[in-house]
């Protein structure tokens, strides 16, 4: 066993702390740190541009679609340090789940069409799947694609698809077959959000960022459009969905040592309850760093962290919860304030990731359907 | 043994409940927290109007003399409803300051106004330094003449912009140079040298900051006729706590209520959701929750009617009740998946009442701490 990281990948990390230290700019913090209330704002725009000339925005992808064929141990820093400064809005779906998709399933002209420019921080996809039937049990969907011609002719209703009020495209999961088995007639598509006959309607969530009602009426999206073959969509999202569990932890280390600084400040430090609390969590903490290495280290090593993933997505929103709502307490009355309010200790981050923690929870697979794969897939009990 | 309401209790309990889903439905609710202001002057009359506001008041000052366990039931309907705070800052803690540290004459002043539904009170405690210790309070009151001027920052006062008068908790100068204790007022909100700054909180409850600059208070207002221990005055507060922990109860059971209804309806891989292990113990730990919240408190306001000591008791509801309930939240959100966590949807209203109350007049730790020390440790 060694735990280092290789010296070509703290230069890397050097490189990327000299590149952030100088790029990061108190407003660009303040944006992202609304969230998907705005989505990517002009200050990230500009910033994932920067880093898409260094081939940084997508390091694993193959340099000719604009990345720098890196290893998932540099793309792992590269997440780690960007979120650690904050600097990174919590889903890149095109860098972290279309483009790796794309990159198994793409015909040629797909991967010529939006990778580079996914690299190049040109464009951001949405997340089209789940629907008010459809939630856990995503082969249910109902949105109905028609072929017609060249075109899919899309109809129905999609809900919390966060992404689709600024994203250029959507990542869209369609029935193209009702007469099968529910997993096998359903397709992956790229959609244009500017093809009339979508509507976005926003739902306000209670940690403040928005996701929405998506509405598809007489949409047409081109044949071209689709993912692999017809009707195996279901298997493309189950990959694209391995993708999307593997989070960085940047930023949550980052508001757990902030929060050791204010424990240290207000004098909580020589409390028996506070230390026993704060030592815990930070063990916590490194665990969850080394279910998060596993994980990068499985898929540099060509395995599919099926099971491996969902406990790093399990571990890491239960974290969450139970840091800020120990942090809260330990705060007393002042852990109850929000961000802009006189007194706010920490500027709010963690009363806001209280509320943050109960959706993490939930969005990108709840922790029961977490707990069932790693049982059933994990220790293959019987289903 | 009896372990359910009496009949009157039963009563008050089911016109409680028809009341405020009637009056205040969860859309007015989320109207009023929205709103900076956030009162309903319709609704305080006709809560006044059924006699609410002096439940616990002697008959002699305008109440019907009710007991803790009358005023138990109420509050959780209120919390029930997730109600606004109001109520529970003029009756529970002003009023209840008054009525048990006035003198004769101040509670004839003061609380038939409080029955009547006439005027709205509060209670200014927590100051910057003092978390929930009152023995850290700061804010001064120097006596000038027949005057006392009162300097300081006092947070977390609830209702402030709405309310006539709060219990404002000073720190005294020493009986006969001894150790300080505590002058308690009863301050005009509109006196002058007093500005208020509205905070922002996760529950959208109205918690102010209250700045005192030399504000005049006339001698006849300090409640009861000397300075007052620290720990009586905790004692006084710990009843408060209690009331509070009725309120979570009632939010607690809505949030089971609403859980286990939607458990049944929503189908997901084409069975209820609740048919699903996984949800049926969330569910059941929700239960077990709940109920252990509702007897440690009734435990203790029983106690309290009958006039039997509780202090541990007390201790021991509002820490286990407000873990409790942040407990039963967390699952309700869970067994809920994405529709609770929208701002239309109730759910959310409560997962974030219950972090603020489980932190309002002292949280788990600080009662645990109560409860050793009562215990002899
Ligand atoms: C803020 C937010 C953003 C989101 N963004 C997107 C997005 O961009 N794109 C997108 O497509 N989707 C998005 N989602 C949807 C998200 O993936 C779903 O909410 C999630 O998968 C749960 O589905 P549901 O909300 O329908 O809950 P349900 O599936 O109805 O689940 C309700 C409860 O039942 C439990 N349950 C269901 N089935 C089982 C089972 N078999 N065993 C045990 N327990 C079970 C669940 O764990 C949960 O506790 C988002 C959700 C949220 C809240």
């Amino acid at each position: 066993m060694d735990f280092r990281f290789s010296p070509e990948e703290e230069k890397f990390r050097e490189e990327i702390r000299d590149f952030l230290d100088t790029s990061v700019t108190d407003e660009l913090v303040e944006e992202v740190e609304r969230g998907t209330e705005i989505g990517i704002g002009p200050q990230t725009w500009e910033l994932m541009q920067r880093m898409g000339e260094r081939g940084w925005l997508a390091p694993a992808f193959p340099k000719e679609y604009g990345g720098l064929g890196a290893t998932r141990w540099q793309q792992f820093l590269l997440s780690d340090e960007m979120t650690y400064r904050r600097a990174y809005p919590l889903h890149l779906c095109g860098v972290g789940i279309v483009g790796p998709t794309l990159l198994q399933y793409g015909t040629d002209e797909q991967k010529q069409e939006y990778l580079t420019r996914i690299a190049r921080g040109e464009i951001e996809f949405a997340l089209g799947y789940t629907e008010p039937e459809a939630g856990s049990d995503l082969a249910n969907l109902q949105v109905r694609a028609e072929r017609k011609g060249d075109f899919y002719i899309i109809n129905g209703q999609k809900v919390f698809n966060t992404g689709c009020h600024f994203s250029q495209y959507v990542w869209l999961a369609a029935r193209t077959d009702p007469n099968v088995s529910k997993h096998k007639g359903i397709s992956l598509m790229i959609a244009d959000m500017k093809t009339p006959g979508i509507t976005v309607r926003p739902l306000w969530v209670m940690d403040n960022d928005r996701t929405n009602e998506v509405f598809y009426d007489d949409v047409k999206v081109p044949v071209k459009n689709l993912i692999g073959e017809e009707n195996r969509g279901f298997y493309y999202i189950l990959t694209a969905l391995a993708h999307e569990r593997s989070f960085p932890t940047g930023d949550l280390r980052r508001t757990f040592e902030e929060f050791v600084e204010y424990v240290k400040e207000e004098g909580l430090g020589d409390d028996p309850l506070v230390r026993q609390s704060v030592a815990q969590l930070a063990t916590e903490l490194q665990a969850l760093q080394l279910l998060a290495y596993r994980v990068t280290w499985l898929v540099e090593n060509h395995t599919s962290p099926n099971w491996e993933a969902p406990m790093v997505k399990v571990y890491l929103t239960e974290f969450m919860w139970r840091f800020s709502n120990a942090a809260t307490e330990i705060m007393g009355p002042y852990g109850q304030l929000r961000k802009g309010s006189k007194w706010v200790p920490l500027v709010g981050r963690i009363e806001r990731l209280y509320r943050h923690a109960a959706r993490r929870n939930i969005s990108a697979g709840s922790s029961e359907i977490q707990r069932n794969t790693i049982a059933t897939v994990g220790l293959k009990l019987p289903r | 043994m009896e372990l359910s309401l009496n009949e009157e209790q039963e009563i008050m309990k089911r016109n409680a409940q028809n009341f405020l889903k009637k009056e205040c439905p969860t859309s007015l609710v989320r109207e009023l927290a929205e709103d900076d202001e956030g009162f309903s002057p319709d609704l305080w009359r006709k809560m006044a109007d059924l006699g609410w506001m002096g439940l616990i008041l002697p008959f002699d000052y305008g109440g019907s003399e009710g007991d803790f366990l009358h005023l138990a039931v109420l509050l959780e309907e209120m919390g029930r409803a997730c109600a606004p705070s109001w109520y529970f800052s003029t009756v529970v803690l002003g009023a209840q300051i008054i009525l048990e540290i006035g003198t004769e004459e101040q509670k004839n002043r003061l609380l038939p106004p409080i029955a009547s539904g006439e005027s709205i009170g509060t209670l200014a405690l927590l100051e910057p330094q003092s978390k929930y210790n009152l023995a850290k309070t700061d804010t001064a009151s120097n006596k000038n003449g027949d005057d006392f001027f009162i300097d300081g920052v006092k947070l977390f006062v609830p209702d402030v912009h709405i309310a006539d008068w709060m219990v404002c908790v000073t720190r005294g100068q020493g009986k006969n140079g001894g150790d300080p204790g505590l002058n308690l007022f009863f301050v005009e909100t509109k006196s002058p040298g007093i500005s208020t700054t509205l905070l922002k909180t996760i529950s959208d409850d109205k918690l102010f900051e209250v700045k005192l600059d030399e504000v005049k208070v006339p001698a006849e207002n300090r409640l009861g006729n000397e300075e007052q221990e620290a720990a009586q005055v905790q004692k006084i507060l710990q009843r408060a706590a209690l009331a509070k922990c009725a309120e979570m109860v009632g939010g607690a059971q809505m949030v089971l209520d609403m859980s286990v209804d939607y458990a049944k309806q929503r189908v997901q891989f084409k069975r209820p959701i609740g048919s699903f292990q996984a949800i049926q113990h969330h569910c059941a730990n929700m239960l077990i929750d709940l109920d252990c919240s509702r007897y440690i408190t009734y435990y203790a306001a029983w106690l309290l009617s009958e006039g039997i000591p509780c202090e541990k008791e007390m201790a021991m509801a509002k820490a286990f009740t407000s873990e409790a309930y942040i407990d039963v939240a967390r699952l309700g959100q869970q067994v809920h998946g994405g529709t609770g966590l929208m701002e239309e949807h109730d759910m959310q209203m409560y997962f974030r009442n219950a972090k603020a109350s489980a932190l309002a007049l002292g949280n788990a730790t600080f009662q645990r701490e109560i409860v050793a020390r009562e215990m002899g440790l």
